[in-house]
């Protein structure tokens, strides 16, 4: 485990400092102890020999000082180890995050991470310290005190030993069961976290469903799971507890009972039978104490695990000598095959070629592969085979930064953040100017909601942008697309939440930004509004493209496309 | 013997047992919504305990027991001592010894135990009321108006489902049996002491109190950092939570990382509040911890002691115990003032539990009439979500069973706000609406959203398998009739091409499916309720027009004889409407059908030439 905690911490100098430091301590203090034996043989006979005992005493003083000192010296520095290997361990896990691929982002894994990242190394950061410490005391104090009891008892010295194999593997047994459970309450405990969050945000449909007042089946049985969990440990663990104690409190027992024995027949002297049963408490307690360290360091040690088993997960890969520039914003797709989960593929062989200043319609029925299309060109996955080039180069080989630095993508799935619709666009261009931020609003239609809320750009948008309409939600994404202002501009559905109106001026300003020669549009859209200014169509069906040309050699045919227009033709058509 | 058993282990929770800062805290809220921990609640605290009580005490008998019985052990080896050093050993003393013996080993076993049986009763307790206060959590969010959601944020239900309730595990599966066991270890062992030489017991317990006022004073503001390093660790979850849900946008906007600077400001702010807590408290904390060693104490009794032998006011058999019994008093007290710190955080965990469980919830009503028919009735109703803007002004309308009322309109014109009230998610500020006559208000909530199906604008689906999140409306529904609803749905071809078909296991935001086809599947939903309402409120927004299409064939049989009410932006889905309503503004401008609408030349007829117009380009 202590490797495993060095593994984790980059700089971790100051543990190998403390831990030295308590080794000492702990060392001083048995060795502390031990001179009760000289001391007491002196001062316990009819008359106390002071002078016999004088030089122990003074060693003792000079002893128990540096003791002190040291104590206060080590308090500090395990603060402060505390302290940066909580915070080291969170920007180290944080940007290990940032580069892992997009689909680890699960419900689940969401939850575990802001878990690990709070409880887990929280723990990390206190544990290695306020119970690495006792944890050095408990094992080497008793180990201290059995060397100097065979200067001066053997026979006790023997019983003392004798106990150490029993409590070792009791010790490990009760560990053992007690990291078992530990898991298991922990596992428990962040399907709890995750069905909370969950009962939060589908509160709605919960109600609807009428398991508003129960929760979900599935929540419930979170908790009867948990309940269940946390019974069977208390049971499994009994046991073992039982007997590591019980070890312990034997050991206390023969120790007494010898002692006691020899006291009487006068095999040894009064002062070193007092002596002796004093440092046989001395020996056993910490020893006693043992049981809660080591379920604490087995906590650690699992928490240690979890954050390792964050840290294991491979990034996407990265290459050896990175494109630091996009040339031009040209976007190449050759024989592209693609699957999420290496059982169905996505997409098969798809190759299309979007030249710079092109704007190019994405159609296809739902589920045919568009946001896919999306999601690779901006790099969220890597293909199986075949390539995909921007401005003539692999996106594989790119800086994954440089590479989204130039392009921007407004999701089908709005999602904002849970701060003001300021904030949210200045995601997109931290440094963005006023006049800039109007401008994106204005194109976007945005400004009309702005001058309608109460607190105009700072309004809140709450968690996951709940608190604005659904077409509200959807401009301030889109706004935030405008205000980068990218060679490449991806955009998905940009308007199934806007009234015509609006859909209108949103397709107006995309055509704007389209027309500027050096940059590449895509347009994913079910709506014939949207797509009006296109140079070219792909419309793709089942992973494949099926048509690809110019909108109005494909508008006569009876593609995906044709038939957008024709529903707006015989819309009259249809009855409810 | 201080022998313990204890828990703790199977938990995961920090010991600060050696730690005299303890400043350990696995908050993971994830929103700064809530109110600063506070140190109230000591009610709050019993309310919730109360089920419980029996357990607690008889915890707390035991605890107190063991702690006697503890030292037993130590009382009899002082004892002992005492014994051989004061005469020599004759026949009766060894009776005498072999009786402490004997009372030494049977404190030991009873301490053994009794702190066994102590601690198993705690946790069984603790695992009890958990289970129990989380039930009551979930049942009580149930029925809070739901803008208390977008208020507070999933995160603060989170923390209470989790981490308040661990701390609150802190308190009663451990620190009320720390406490009374340490308060009780601490008085027998002080009374043993002073029976045995008064000064000498005071000049020992000085140094324990000495060492407790030190601790007090590390302590001093600890619920100021606590709760600034509460907030910290809030914003760390609150970042790392952000930055994973909005993976995408983050991942696309990733310019100077907005939000990677936010983590990295709370992860320093969580630093820097440590550190000045810290720095604060260094002297006192490192006194009290100097304080708390038995090597002082045993520095302490040594120079005392001897003095007092040298001086022949104290004889080496009176002094032996506060070698034996003296030494481990601070190893009895450092638990019942880290108890005492578990309490205080239980208490405020405790009050902020019960802060949501006082919310008040949206009025139940106990009535059971259910309406005869499902007219829908809008009266002069007007609502506004933060009580400055009205998103409803003023509304009336009616639907009557079996036909279809369309409401249109910008965006932010208060459309999905009518869909929110219907099913009570809030209630209105004026006006009422009815059911069949009947105000929904007075209706039991079972009954009204038995009587309706809602397909939300903002799709959420539930972390379960596809089966299951289909038939969340009506758990009892067969496999058959989910399939056949998915069909209508036109989903079900997409769910059969999955690894495990209708087994499959979707995340909350339901990753592994397109945009369209998480929309087909709430559609599902509501084709397989039966209820008599059905509120579609864009349900076909993001379908390309054959499923559209066939979605539209499947909702026209769903919904005969059923009260509709539908919104739609795409004016041609709603075109054969029974009424079409346009709101703007949240008032209703224009009412009609859809050619009375076109020839009226409003806002309606703006709208659909708008949308027509890309078309003739
Ligand atoms: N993360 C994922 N894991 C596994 N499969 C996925 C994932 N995302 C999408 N799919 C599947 O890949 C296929 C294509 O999805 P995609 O989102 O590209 O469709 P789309 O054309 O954008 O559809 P829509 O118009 O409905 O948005 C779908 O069948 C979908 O179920
Ligand atoms: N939870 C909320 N808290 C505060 N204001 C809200 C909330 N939900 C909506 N609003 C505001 O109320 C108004 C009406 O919103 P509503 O969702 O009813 O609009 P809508 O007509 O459905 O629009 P869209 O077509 O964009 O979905 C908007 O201005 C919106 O900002
Ligand atoms: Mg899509
Ligand atoms: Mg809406």
């Amino acid at each position: 485990m202590i490797k495993r905690l060095y593994k984790l911490w980059p700089s971790s100098g100051i543990l190998a400092r403390l831990t030295l430091l308590h080794t000492f301590l702990a060392i001083l203090q048995g060795l502390l102890l031990g001179l009760l034996f000289p001391i007491l043989k002196a001062l316990l006979k009819a008359k106390p020999d002071f002078g016999e005992a004088e030089p122990w005493l003074k060693i003792g003083a000079v002893g128990l000082i540096i003791y002190l000192i040291i104590t206060a010296i080590a308090l500090p520095i395990g603060f402060d180890a505390s302290m940066k290997l909580s915070a080291q361990l969170r920007h180290h896990l944080m940007t290990h995050v940032t580069r892992l691929p997009l689909g680890w982002f699960t419900g689940n894994n969401k939850t575990k991470l802001a878990r690990i990242l709070t409880a887990d190394v929280g723990k990390i950061g206190t544990l290695a310290v306020t119970i690495g410490a006792p944890a050095i005391t408990s094992v080497l104090v008793p180990i201290t005190i059995i060397f100097i009891t065979f200067i001066f008892n053997w026979q006790i010295a023997l019983i003392f030993l004798a106990i150490l194999p029993f409590a070792y593997f009791t010790l490990q047994r009760a560990a053992r069961v007690s990291s078992e459970a530990e898991i298991e309450l922990d596992d428990a405990a962040t399907e709890i976290a995750g069905r909370a969050i969950e009962l939060g945000q589908a509160q709605p449909v919960l109600r609807a469903a009428g398991q508003g007042v129960t929760g979900t089946y599935r929540m419930r049985h979170a908790l009867e799971e948990h309940h269940r969990v946390y019974k069977k440990g208390l049971g499994r663990s009994a046991v073992p507890d039982l007997m590591y104690t019980g070890v312990v409190m034997s050991g206390f027992i023969i120790v007494l009972i010898f002692g006691s024995f020899q006291l009487i027949n006068g095999r040894i002297l009064i002062a070193e039978a007092v002596a002796l049963l004093i440092l046989a408490v001395r020996f056993l307690e910490p020893l006693g104490a043992l049981i809660e360290l080591i379920g604490a360091l087995r906590a650690m040690d699992n928490s240690i695990a979890r954050v390792q088993s964050i840290l294991d997960i491979n990034s996407l890969p990265k290459p050896a000598n990175p494109v630091l520039e996009i040339k031009n914003s040209s976007i190449l797709f050759s024989d592209v095959t693609f699957s999420y989960e290496g059982k169905t593929t996505t997409l098969t062989d798809i190759s299309f070629s979007c030249p710079p200043g092109s704007t190019t319609a994405l159609v296809g029925p739902s589920g045919s592969g568009k946001t896919t299309i999306i999601r690779l060109i901006a790099r969220f996955y890597d293909i199986n085979s075949g390539s995909i080039r921007i401005g003539g180069v692999d996106v594989r080989d790119y800086d994954n930064e440089v590479l989204l630095n130039d392009i921007a993508i407004i999701f089908q799935d709005v999602y904002l953040f849970d701060a003001s619709i300021e904030e949210n666009l200045l995601i997109a261009k931290p440094n963005a100017t006023r006049a800039e931020l109007e401008i994106a609003a204005t194109d976007a239609c945005l400004h009309e909601v702005i001058s309608r809320l109460p607190n105009g750009w700072n309004s809140k948008v709450g968690e996951a942008g709940a608190q604005l309409s659904g077409g509200e939600r959807q401009r301030v994404s889109i706004a935030r697309a405008f205000l980068k202002k990218s060679k490449i501009i991806l955009i998905d559905e940009a308007s199934s939440a806007l009234d015509p109106e609006n859909e209108r001026s949103i397709a107006q300003a995309i055509n704007n930004l389209a027309k500027d020669s050096t940059r590449t549009v895509i347009v994913i859209a079910h709506r014939p509004t949207t797509l009006a200014a296109a140079d070219q169509v792909v419309s793709l069906d089942n992973g494949k493209v099926v048509e690809l040309g110019s909108p109005e050699a494909l508008r006569t045919s009876d593609g995906s496309f044709a038939k957008l227009f024709q529903q707006y033709e015989k819309a009259r058509d249809w009855h409810m | 013997m201080n022998i313990k058993i204890n828990y703790k282990k199977i938990e995961h929770e920090r010991l600060k047992k050696t730690a005299s800062v303890n400043y350990s805290s696995d908050s993971t809220a994830h929103t700064e919504a809530l109110p600063p921990p506070r140190l109230i609640g000591g009610g709050a605290l019993m309310r919730l305990l109360y089920p419980v009580r029996f357990y607690l005490l008889s915890c707390a008998l035991l605890s107190a027991v063991g702690a006697a019985a503890g030292l037993a052990p130590y009382i009899a080896i002082a004892e002992i001592s005492r014994l051989v050093i004061a005469r020599p050993i004759i026949d009766t003393s060894i009776n005498e010894i072999w009786f402490l013996v004997f009372i030494g080993c049977s404190g030991a076993s009873l301490r053994l135990f009794s702190v066994f049986i102590s601690s198993r009763i705690g946790h069984y307790a603790d695992a009890r009321t958990l289970h129990e206060i989380r039930t009551k959590l979930v049942a009580h969010l149930g029925i809070l108006p739901l803008g208390w959601f977008l208020f507070t944020g999933s995160g603060a239900i989170k923390k209470a489902m989790i981490n308040d309730l661990e701390e609150m595990h802190q308190l009663i599966a451990h620190a009320l049996g720390e406490v009374i066991g340490a308060t009780i270890a601490i008085v027998v062992g002080f009374g043993y002491l002073l029976y045995v030489d008064p000064r000498m017991a005071c000049i020992s317990i000085s140094v324990i109190v000495l060492m407790a006022i030190c601790f007090q004073i590390a302590m001093r503001s600890i619920s100021i950092h606590m709760s600034r390093l509460t907030i910290a660790e809030g914003k760390i979850s609150a970042a790392s939570v952000e930055y994973a849900d909005g993976i995408t946008v983050v991942k696309t906007y990733n310019t100077g990382g907005i939000l990677l600077d936010r983590f990295a400001a709370a992860v320093d702010e969580h630093t820097k509040a440590m550190l000045a807590w810290v720095l604060e408290t260094r002297y006192s904390s490192t006194l009290s911890r100097l304080l708390g060693s038995e090597m002082t104490i045993l520095g302490v009794v040594m120079v005392t002691g001897l003095f007092f032998v040298y001086n022949d006011s104290l004889s080496m058999a009176n002094l032996l115990p506060f070698f034996i019994v003296g030494i481990g008093l601070p190893t009895s007290i450092v638990p019942a003032i880290h108890g005492t710190q578990g309490i205080r955080k239980g208490r405020v965990s405790a009050s902020n539990i019960e802060n949501i469980l006082n919310k008040k919830p949206i009025h139940q009503a106990e009535d059971k009439t259910t309406p005869e028919e499902y007219q829908i009735e809008f009266d002069k109703v007007s609502f506004s979500y933060d009580g400055v803007n009205n998103a409803i002004t003023e509304l009336s309308f009616i639907c009557e069973p079996g036909t279809i009322t369309a409401l249109v309109g910008p965006s932010g014109a208060g459309k999905s706000t009518i869909a929110n009230l219907l099913p009570r998610f809030y209630d209105v500020d004026k006006g009422a609406i009815r059911i069949g006559g009947i105000d929904v208000r007075s209706m039991s909530s079972k009954t009204l959203l038995s009587s309706m199906s809602l397909v939300f604008q903002s799709i959420a689906l539930l972390r379960d398998s596809i089966l299951e999140n289909i038939r969340i409306g009506r758990p009892d529904a067969s496999l058959e009739e989910v399939v056949n609803a998915a069909k209508a749905a036109q989903i079900h071809d997409v769910i059969e091409g999955l690894p495990e078909g209708y087994n499959t296991l979707i995340d909350g935001s339901g990753g592994r499916l397109s945009g369209g086809e998480k929309q087909r599947l709430t559609i599902a939903r509501a084709i397989l309720s039966k209820a008599p309402i059905v509120i579609l409120d864009e349900a076909t927004a993001s379908l390309d027009p054959d499923s559209e299409t066939a979605v539209q064939n499947a909702l026209a049989e769903l919904i005969i004889g059923k009260a509709v009410l539908v919104i739609a932006h795409r004016l041609h889905t709603i075109a054969s409407a029974n009424q079409i309503l346009v709101l703007k503004d949240g008032q209703l401008v224009e009412k009609g059908t859809h050619m009375n609408l076109l020839n009226a030349s409003g806002l309606y007829s703006r709208m659909w030439n708008a949308q027509t117009e890309g078309v003739k380009s």
